[in-house]
């Protein structure tokens, strides 16, 4: 009995020590991580950040109204005298809403909408979240490098 | 026998994988029933289908299994073409094959990490898996913007072609995973510690698991030899030359062994697949506005099991009703079964080789 208890002790040992060699291998590798704050890691191409618009290419097709799953987007329009030229009254976002999918980047014709690289967007308040008007260049204006 | 008394685990604590609710009725240590609570993360996810387009509903198929969100694309996007008989281009179809497996390896690799934590291995193989799966989830955002809700395969193809230099990082990948798979078992498999708390528990015989409808790994790993992929291939995974590994004792340490053997054959299959990739346009050209009629159930294997897409449409723009049949939810079920007469770190042990996540369990 006791024979197998040391024995047991021995072999409990001896794989932790073979466990440690694997982290020991480790040590001297160089670190994967980054210190964030500190450190910021450029945003790939392709990342799909919060919701961005060039105004003056929208051609009010509503396309990106009619796709948007969760109806983040909010579009009006009022046509003019000439009844030809069409105005944007208001396009806004809910940023609460908007589960990130690009769709409406993938659907655009004259990829008007976007999505930019932003990834930090705490806002103080958060009713400023609800109504992002797309049409304004100040949208993300108090985020750092938020300029679009 | 004791007083007996009822423990409530969950719905949070660390070891429950989300906000799963467990009443143990225990004698002392022994856990002598056990019922799962669900339906803390219900979002009605197929109530949502029921008013979404069909190509509105491929971001929420995300939300189902988050850890392989590729998968649930795939799934979802199968059963819609089946339904409305949509050709896919030969490229997309291997690209899918190389997603879906890709994401196979970092689902399992998260499986791995997080067992071994729930054994008491503090953070280390949590950490090392993580580390792994920094690789595949740095190349997906590269693919498709997301880090963990892809959103990339669309009806009828995909969002967009892979930027040029993906297939080298793949096979930098494979190589260095194939390096991993030995520190691994180095570290994990087959250490003494380890293996006295996995081995001989929560044992799962052949016949609970088909009386439980239980699939994937944890059937495999009971010693049947069921996977949908070489069953009733979908895609071009009849091309390629994979084996199905099986366990023997259908204990937590086989369900664990599995996935490692998983990763070696998911590698496997995208080595092949990338070798083989046509030429031409993977992108979806089919407009995304669809209607159709009739009904269809698709069923694809998911890392954690069979996930099934039941469609009933009846003309319109969106699906009239959407079942979905996910793994985790039938692999719950075996739980109560699994547990009985186990200590309470056990039960631990047990729940993390079942390898559930919340998100489609409450769908």
């Amino acid at each position: 009995m006791l024979f197998i208890y040391i024995k047991r002790i021995f072999v409990g040992f001896y794989s932790i020590l073979k466990g440690l060699k694997v982290t020991f291998k480790n040590i001297f590798k160089k670190p994967v991580t980054l210190h964030y704050p500190v450190v910021k890691q450029p945003m790939k191409e392709r990342f799909r950040g919060m919701v961005d618009l060039y105004p003056e290419k929208c051609v009010i097709c509503y396309q990106c109204i009619r796709i948007c799953p969760t109806a983040a987007l909010d579009l009006g329009h009022k046509v003019l005298e000439d009844n030809k030229t069409k105005n944007i009254t208001k396009f806004t976002f809910n940023a609460e809403l908007c589960c990130f999918c690009g769709l409406c980047e993938e659907i655009c014709p004259t990829d008007a909408i976007f999505l930019n690289k932003m990834y930090e967007v705490s806002y103080f308040d958060h009713k400023d979240l609800l109504s992002i008007d797309l049409m304004s260049n100040q949208k993300y204006k108090h985020v750092d490098g938020g300029v679009s | 026998m004791g007083e007996l008394f009822t423990v409530n685990m969950g719905p949070q604590h660390p070891s429950t994988h989300g906000v799963l609710y467990l009443e143990l009725v225990m004698d002392g240590e022994i856990v002598l029933s056990c019922k799962p609570h669900l339906g803390y993360l219900h979002r009605s996810i197929e109530k949502i289908a029921e008013n979404r387009t069909y190509t509105q509903f491929i971001p929420f198929t995300d939300r189902l299994d988050y850890l392989a969100s590729m998968n649930n694309n795939l799934g979802y996007c199968l059963a819609v073409e089946k339904l409305l008989n949509i050709a896919v281009p030969p490229r997309a179809q291997y690209l899918r094959v190389i997603m879906a497996e890709l994401n196979r390896v970092i689902s399992h690799l998260v499986a791995i990490g997080t067992f071994a934590q729930d054994l008491g291995a503090y953070a280390t193989p949590l950490f090392y898996a993580f580390r792994d799966r920094e690789k595949i989830v740095e190349l997906f955002d590269e693919i498709c913007g997301g880090r963990l809700t892809y959103n990339y395969i669309r009806i009828g193809g995909l969002s967009g072609d892979v930027p040029a230099g993906t297939e080298q990082v793949i096979k930098d990948f494979i190589k260095y995973e194939r390096k991993q798979l030995v520190e691994y078992n180095e570290l994990l498999t087959y250490n003494v510690i380890f293996l006295a708390r996995s081995k001989k528990i929560g044992i799962l015989t052949q016949e609970t698991a088909i009386n439980y409808s239980v699939t994937g790994p944890m059937l495999r790993a009971s010693g049947v030899k069921w996977d949908i992929r070489k069953e009733e291939p979908y895609l071009v995974y009849d091309k390629f030359d994979f084996d199905i590994p099986t366990g023997t004792a259908g204990d937590a340490w086989d369900r664990f062994k599995l996935k490692l053997d998983e990763i070696e054959q998911s590698l496997r299959i995208i080595e092949q697949a990338i070798g083989a990739i046509p030429e031409g346009n993977p992108v979806s050209k089919v407009n995304r506005v669809f209607r159709g009629s009739g009904e269809t159930y698709m069923r694809t294997e998911n890392p954690k099991g069979e996930l099934g897409f039941y469609l009933v449409a009846d003309g319109g723009l969106m699906p009239y009703r959407c079942k979905i049949r996910s793994p985790s939810f039938s692999n719950l079920g075996a739980l109560p079964e699994l547990v009985k007469g186990l200590n309470i770190s056990d039960a631990v042990c047990v729940l993390g080789s079942l390898d559930i996540v919340m998100g489609e369990i409450d769908r």
